[in-house]
């Protein structure tokens, strides 16, 4: 068996032919520069724009098809008995246009950078995502750096150490993480570690009636640092670790069995016998002939995850009052608002076309043979 | 085959051990960090200073402007801020009291009241209370068209002199000083909310801007600033230090939105002070750790039998609603509800005036439920029963009511199928009258029977139930003669035939009021129940 066609990270559709090897003189198509890469990235971002699009579409003809009334979920008994009241309503909402049309003043007032005003707030819809974002943001890039870290980590020991007592123990440990509801590990957790121990304070992003710190970012911990202000960032931390440990628990265990699966296949090959052969320390062995062919898949598991995270957060949020993105959607949702689910929709699938995209993007700077082909 | 290489195995664990190092110091680093101190916090934290109170509750808030407020934490977070003419002195909701206006007097004919204003009010710039600001606020209730609209109806404001407001009504409305003191009825500084936007002029449902502005800066009289407002997280309530009367003991009051289950902990831990929501299970597990207030709410559980013949050849039929009537067991539907819950006497809650006496209670009467079952000429009859299955009202899953009623009617031969939905799927299909049977609940919109004339013919919730204005002439004729008696006794007692005519002939089977819950630590004092906003933040020690 070679060495190339055992290493995962080479993609089996490409010709072998298409890798040259390191140091030789670029090819033809390499030869013309940046224009295949600008031309990469042009059809993803406008295909992602498409996808976009038919997001919109699919919110608004989803949130219209549920059989309830905006009108019932957001006037009372005594108003929506009111001819006045409903007529008020329906014109400051535009709902007595047909659908399409309805559709088509979303989408016209999309291109002005209007997302419309939310039902439930009464705030543009604009205004409340970028409230909200900066702190789901904030909990899914802890969550995500956790998942990374100890996912990965968790799955780099249990591969070399198969099958002994630290991969037993792991392998539970991470089925344990991926068999777990969301929300009973919030509510759980709450209990054990802020609850009953009191290590962790938990609930809200600051303690009641806290002053949060200058908004640069909108990340508190972040802010707190950067205004060099240590008593609000250590608060700021210490209620982020709960929320964030609860979120990364899902995630982490599927890290640590991806991960897992992919070092020992990489394990397994000729060329980390040949590099432990020629005397390399075996941690070199392991992050530049184990871990470097590993992550171009570990990264695909990765993008998909911190998108994912995005849907965890509205189950986390409510449980522990973050309040941030996901504590928004849920309300939107209850409320038939559906300015504010379209702003969420539109956001999350945002958020999965760049993901995404940056995904495709590092795949080049992990792995040299795809950037040169 | 890894386990076949020792020295490999010790240079792989020392890998790892490099790998875990640095993950391990960023760790340390960031726990040193977090315990190194507290977040900042707003003047006014000094216990010398009053310090801050915490309230947990589940919010139901879409806007702090009083002109559109009529989610329960709308008027909770309002009610402090915005001084109204009258209001209710701590849980007794059976008499409106003066509090913007030093008095009020009636006429006669309940078509005019006179309110003298206070002399002293002021708002929270310092500025003087007029009626001018009255007249403003109310018109623009009245215009804004929203949700509190519709208290007042048929009601005309005016400014008599600058300290002195009439109010004039088209019919006699004896119940006017009741919705009075309704929080969506707060006065608001005319001239700032004016100059943000604010108009009073018809028309102001699209040409009010005030709304924002009132989010975050109020313009009020009460003994609290809004300082800060987050519709879904929290609201900050700040004293004003320019509050006419008594000044309230805590500098700040915080109110969070967190979920029953975490509202139990938060008090018992003491991150929080106050929890409203909690259920009658989760009270009895914090009773001797904490003070506990337990009683009835306003709310109304019922059943409807739809009275509209083309809805339902079967539940309109009287005889089969007075099998319903009589087979419900109303004593295991409070088991359901747990402790503090009342059985609903009437349509009225037990504690408005005109409330039916709870030994007028209708009781399980089997025999008399298969007798009535019997006359009606219906041979095992099978009949779908609608709900909302994802709303818990003060702990209260109708899902569970409805199995309950479920299993009480199947003793008496009736079958019920069970039809759940998503509260606004089910909203649809209950407002439009298109359920055979319903399971739904009503909250006083103000604390006065009158409030509870939608149960009758022709009226709001009796056209969802097929109940029509020609269905029944006798409580007809007795919901008018209670809507226009000016007097306190006859309309007590016009309220209570009224009850028990509709107990007797009506498609409505009043259940339940349903307990609320009111968790506090000891550290706070003086704690006591509003049916409208829960608690007084200002006058807790």
């Amino acid at each position: 068996m070679s060495t190339s066609s055992a290493d995962p990270t080479v993609d089996r559709g490409t010709p072998r032919t298409a890798a040259p090897r390191k140091g030789a003189a670029p090819g033809p198509r390499a030869a013309r520069g940046s224009h295949p890469f600008a031309r990469f990235v042009l059809v993803r971002l406008s295909v992602g724009l498409l996808l976009c699009l038919g997001i919109t579409i699919l919110a608004f003809v989803l949130t219209h098809a549920v059989p309830g009334d905006p009108v019932a979920a957001n006037l009372g008994d005594r108003a929506q008995n009111d001819p006045a009241a409903v007529a008020a309503f329906k014109e400051k909402n535009g709902l007595n246009e047909s659908l399409p049309s309805q559709y088509g003043t979303y989408l016209d007032n999309l291109l002005h950078g209007d997302m419309g005003t939310s039902q439930q707030t009464h705030r543009p819809v604009w205004d409340d995502l970028a409230d909200r974002v900066p702190a789901s943001f904030e909990l899914a890039l802890v969550a995500i750096v956790l998942a990374l870290v100890i996912g990965v980590g968790l799955g780099i020991v249990a591969a070399v150490t198969r099958n002994r007592w630290p991969d037993r123990i792991i392998r539970v440990v991470s089925l344990a993480g991926v068999s777990m509801p969301v929300f009973w590990l919030a509510q759980v957790s709450f209990y054990l570690f802020s609850f009953k121990l009191g290590w962790i304070q938990a609930g809200g992003r600051l303690s009641p009636g806290a002053i949060p710190p200058e908004d640069i970012t909108g990340l508190y911990t972040l802010d707190s640092l950067l205004t060099g202000d240590t008593g609000t960032f250590g608060e700021a931390f210490s209620r982020l670790v709960l929320p964030a440990c609860v979120l990364a628990a899902f995630n982490i265990g599927v890290l640590t069995r991806f991960t897992r699966a992919a070092v020992l296949e990489a394990l397994g090959n000729d060329y980390v016998r040949a590099a432990r052969a020629k005397g390399l320390p075996e941690f070199t062995v392991i992050r530049r002939h184990v871990l470097r062919p590993a992550l171009t898949s570990i990264l695909t598991v990765a993008g998909l995850t911190f998108g994912g995270m995005l849907a965890g957060t509205v189950l986390v949020e409510n449980v522990l009052s973050w309040p941030g993105l996901g504590q928004y959607a849920y309300k939107s949702a209850l409320n038939l608002d559906l300015p504010s689910i379209m702003g969420v929709c539109l956001f999350v699938a945002v958020v999965y076309v760049v993901i995404n995209l940056l995904v495709d993007l590092l795949y080049g700077v992990i792995d040299p043979r795809i950037r040169l082909s | 085959m890894q386990g076949n290489h020792p020295i490999g195995d010790s240079r792989r664990a020392k890998a790892v051990r490099r790998a875990a190092a640095p993950l391990a110091v960023t760790v340390a680093a960031a726990l040193m960090l977090a315990a190194c101190g507290g977040a900042k916090k707003q003047s006014g934290d000094a216990q010398g200073d009053g310090g801050t109170l915490v309230v947990d509750t589940s919010f139901s808030l879409k806007t702090a402007d009083p002109g559109r407020t009529f989610e329960p934490t709308g008027i909770l977070v309002t009610r402090p801020v915005y001084d109204t003419l009258l209001t209710f002195a701590g849980g007794d909701v059976t008499k409106p009291v003066p509090l913007l206006a030093a008095s009020y007097e009636a006429a006669p004919d309940a078509k005019t009241f006179t309110f003298p204003l206070r002399p002293e009010a002021k708002f929270s710039d310092g500025t003087p209370v007029t009626a001018k600001d009255v007249v403003f606020s109310f018109n623009r209730v009245k215009n804004l068209k929203g949700n509190p609209a519709f208290l007042l109806d048929g009601v005309t404001a005016s400014a008599k002199d600058e300290h002195t407001v009439v109010l004039t009504t088209e019919a006699a409305d004896p119940a006017l000083p009741f919705r009075i003191a309704t929080p969506a009825l707060g006065v608001v500084n005319s001239k700032t909310v004016a100059a943000h936007g604010g108009t009073d002029a018809p028309g102001a449902d699209q040409g009010d801007k005030a709304e924002q502005f009132l989010n975050s800066d109020s313009q009020g009289s009460g003994p609290y600033r809004i300082t800060k407002y987050d519709v879904s997280s929290e609201v900050i309530l700040t004293r004003n230090d320019n509050y006419w009367g008594a000044k309230p003991k805590y500098a700040k009051v915080v109110v969070r939105n967190v979920p029953a289950n975490t509202q139990q902990l938060n008090v018992l831990s003491g991150e929080s002070q106050i929890s409203l929501d909690m259920s009658p299970d989760q009270a009895v597990k914090v009773k001797g750790q904490a003070q506990v207030l337990q009683q009835p709410t306003p709310t109304t559980a019922f059943l409807f039998s739809n009275d509209n013949p083309a809805t339902s050849p079967t539940t309109s039929n009287k005889d089969f609603q007075e099998a319903v009537r009589y087979g419900l067991d109303y004593k295991s539907l409070l088991d359901v509800a747990g402790a503090g819950s009342a059985q609903a006497a009437g349509i009225v809650p037990s504690f408005f005036t005109g409330a039916l006496d709870p030994a007028k209670a209708v009781q399980r009467d089997v025999p008399r439920a298969k007798a009535a079952l019997a006359r009606a000429g219906l041979n095992n009859p099978s009949v779908d029963l609608y709900y909302a299955s994802d709303v818990t009202i003060n702990g209260i899953n109708f899902g569970d009511l409805g199995a309950r009623v479920q299993a009480n009617l199947k003793e008496v031969g009736i079958t019920i199928n069970l039809k759940p939905a998503p509260t606004q799927t089910a909203l649809d299909s209950y407002r439009n009258g298109s359920e055979a049977m319903g399971l739904w609940w009503w909250q006083a919109d103000y604390p006065d029977a009158s409030d509870y004339l939608a149960f009758t013919p022709g009226e709001l919730v009796a056209l969802r139930a097929g109940w029509k204005a020609d269905a029944n002439a006798e409580v007809s004729g007795l919901a008018q003669r209670a809507k226009v008696a000016t007097s306190d006794a006859e309309r007590v007692q016009l309220y209570k035939q009224l009850q028990e005519a509709m107990n007797k002939t009506g498609p409505f089977m009043p259940l339940l009021q349903p307990a609320q819950v009111i968790a506090a630590n000891n550290t706070v004092k003086n704690l006591h129940y509003n049916p409208i906003w829960y608690i007084d933040v200002d006058k807790l020690g």
